[in-house]
């Protein structure tokens, strides 16, 4: 059974005040909080084991070793990979780089066509304005309809120009042709929660595009739902190790084994190499081709721990969850703006979308909004989110932001729910 | 951090908003991280000092009232005075309390005004 209280007492910080207030912890999206199973991992392996990995025989270096070797198995069985298609990066940003630079700058000619959508976060966007910029390639970004659901169909592109790329933007059927070789879009939005439908991407991109890789940003995605790489039918998935509970300066890319294979180092240094002669080197195997310099070995045993801990919840149980709080928030915010108390922005169907409230009280910018809130020890995030095309679609400057988790209660929706309430109080509106 | 009422009271009836005719230097300045937006224009007196100044945007309560009160703190000053003046400074108009996530929102309008001596 999920037993939030069970759980929150799991999770140390929650006993935190606030300038005297309880912690109400609603910025899941931007990092969640850690178990102290997870703590005592980071401070067990540097109390008992700490060492560098792959680089000793003595038996420290052999039980780090061990000890990260286990963690790539407990990820690759969490999103049901191959062991050595996981490669461990610092984040969902260092992964989205990987495969833009060491694919896509490599494989992308001229007049090829990069497929990515409104929703995308800024790592998954910047990072191929600057690989078709430097390649020649096209732009073409899916647009989304009023409650931030992408358009898979529907004909009608339009041009943006004005900075140095040129962009078409229109439905995904629209933008598919076979000059597509990517198709770069997130599972779930981190602005808006929007759940994209990434089995329905992959069927037309077989159909119109089959030559296009799909690569799924999965940092919304994979610590909230049961994620299958399979089933996903991407070919690169990137995620963060800090957002499901894991310690920051951890996070993977996985990508298909023959992808991988094909592909050049991202970084070169100690530990990828094959064999290193003054004349020439050659390349390590899968992972550790793309996993130079020692890397934040604590980090990848505390996200093992994580993700031991997420699946002695279940996956399942923690999406019912979410989607349960979504829904709740959901149902008391649209009250609100009947009222014209406030704006929400996002689907309004629970199953449509993560556990992430987007919102701003009318006529009060975001971060003044946050601001109030954090009076009464609540944590929003307030801003663009590194998302700002997304944020300007909908007319607006910056939004608000509640993102749930496993430690999420509906208690804690109503206190933000009573406190909104006070927000406008504060500015005499 | 309280919201003081001086900040509310700039916020609402911002001071020296508007524009100029020419002669005038403008600047621009953004806040990419939630969106804001200020752009101040002014003329300098021959020895170098701000004579007039005037600016409008979009912002958060911070920012707006940090325009309002350094359009009115600024003038006479010359690059020196400002540079002295400071982040700091600006800080200290909005009553002493911002906390490093809003010093962006704090320092938009002062960042503005201190490029309008490059121009």
């Amino acid at each position: 059974m999920f037993d939030v209280n069970k759980i929150r007492a799991d999770f140390p910080i929650l006993e935190r005040k606030i300038g005297g207030a309880p912690l109400v912890y609603l910025d899941s999206a931007a990092t969640s909080q850690k178990p102290k199973r997870v703590l005592d991992a980071i401070a067990d392996f540097y109390t008992k084991h700490n060492a560098n990995i792959h680089r000793g025989v003595h038996t420290l270096s052999a039980e780090a070793t061990t000890m990260v070797d286990e963690a790539r198995e407990k990820v690759a069985k969490f999103i049901n990979a191959k062991t050595d298609e996981v490669i461990f990066v610092r984040n969902a940003t260092e992964g989205l780089n990987l495969v833009a630079y060491a694919w896509a700058r490599q494989s992308l000619k001229k007049n090829d066509v990069v497929v990515i959508s409104l929703l995308e976060h800024h790592s998954n966007m910047v990072p191929w304005q600057i690989i078709c910029e430097e390649v020649g390639a096209h732009l073409h970004v899916i647009e989304v309809d009023d409650e931030g659901r992408l358009l898979l169909t529907g004909t009608g592109t339009t041009q943006l120009t004005g900075g140095k790329l040129v962009v078409t933007t229109g439905s995904l059927e629209s933008l598919l042709d076979e000059r597509v070789k990517l198709v770069a879009v997130t599972a779930v939005s981190n602005v808006l929660g929007t759940i994209t439908p990434t089995e329905e991407i992959k069927k037309l991109i077989k159909k119109k595009s089959p030559s296009a890789k799909l690569l799924v940003d999965g940092a919304q995605m994979v610590p909230h739902m049961k994620t299958d790489v399979t089933k996903l039918g991407a070919d690169f998935m990137a995620f963060s190790g800090h957002k499901m509970l894991g310690p920051t300066g951890s996070g993977v890319l996985w990508g298909k084994r023959e992808i991988l294979e094909s592909m050049k180092p991202f970084l070169y240094g100690g530990d990828m190499i094959g064999e290193v002669r003054l004349t020439g080197t050659t390349w390590s195997g899968l992972p550790n081709k793309f996993e130079a310099g020692t890397p934040d070995i604590a980090g990848i045993i505390g996200l093992g721990t994580a993700i031991d801990y997420l699946t002695s919840l279940g996956m399942d149980n923690i999406r019912e969850h979410e989607k349960e709080l979504i829904g709740y928030a959901l149902g008391k915010m649209e009250k609100f703006e009947k009222k014209g108390l406030v704006e929400v922005f996002g689907p309004r169907n629970a199953d449509e979308r993560g556990g992430v409230l987007t919102f701003n009280v009318k006529g009060v910018h975001a971060h003044d909004a946050a601001q109030v809130l954090d009076k009464y020890g609540i944590a929003v995030r307030s801003g663009q989110h590194c998302g700002a095309p997304i944020v300007e679609r909908f007319k607006t400057l910056a939004m608000a932001r509640a993102s749930f988790y496993v430690y999420t209660t509906k208690g804690e929706i109503d206190f933000l729910i009573e406190k909104i309430k006070e927000v406008p109080k504060v500015f005499s509106l | 951090m309280d919201y003081k009422e001086e900040i509310i009271d700039h916020y609402k009836h911002p001071r020296n908003f508007g524009d100029l005719e020419e002669p005038k230097i403008s600047v621009r300045e953004n806040n990419s991280s939630c969106g804001d937006m200020v752009e101040v224009c002014g003329r300098l007196t021959r020895d170098g000092r701000i004579h007039v100044l005037r600016w409008r945007g979009v912002g958060c309560a911070i920012s707006t009232a940090a325009a309002s009160m350094l359009s009115e703190k600024v003038v006479g000053m010359n690059r020196e005075d400002l540079t002295g003046f400071g982040e700091k400074g600006v800080v200290e108009l909005l009553g002493g309390e911002i906390n490093s996530g809003r010093m962006r929102c704090a320092t938009l309008a002062y960042r503005a005004i201190i490029k309008l001596f490059e121009q």
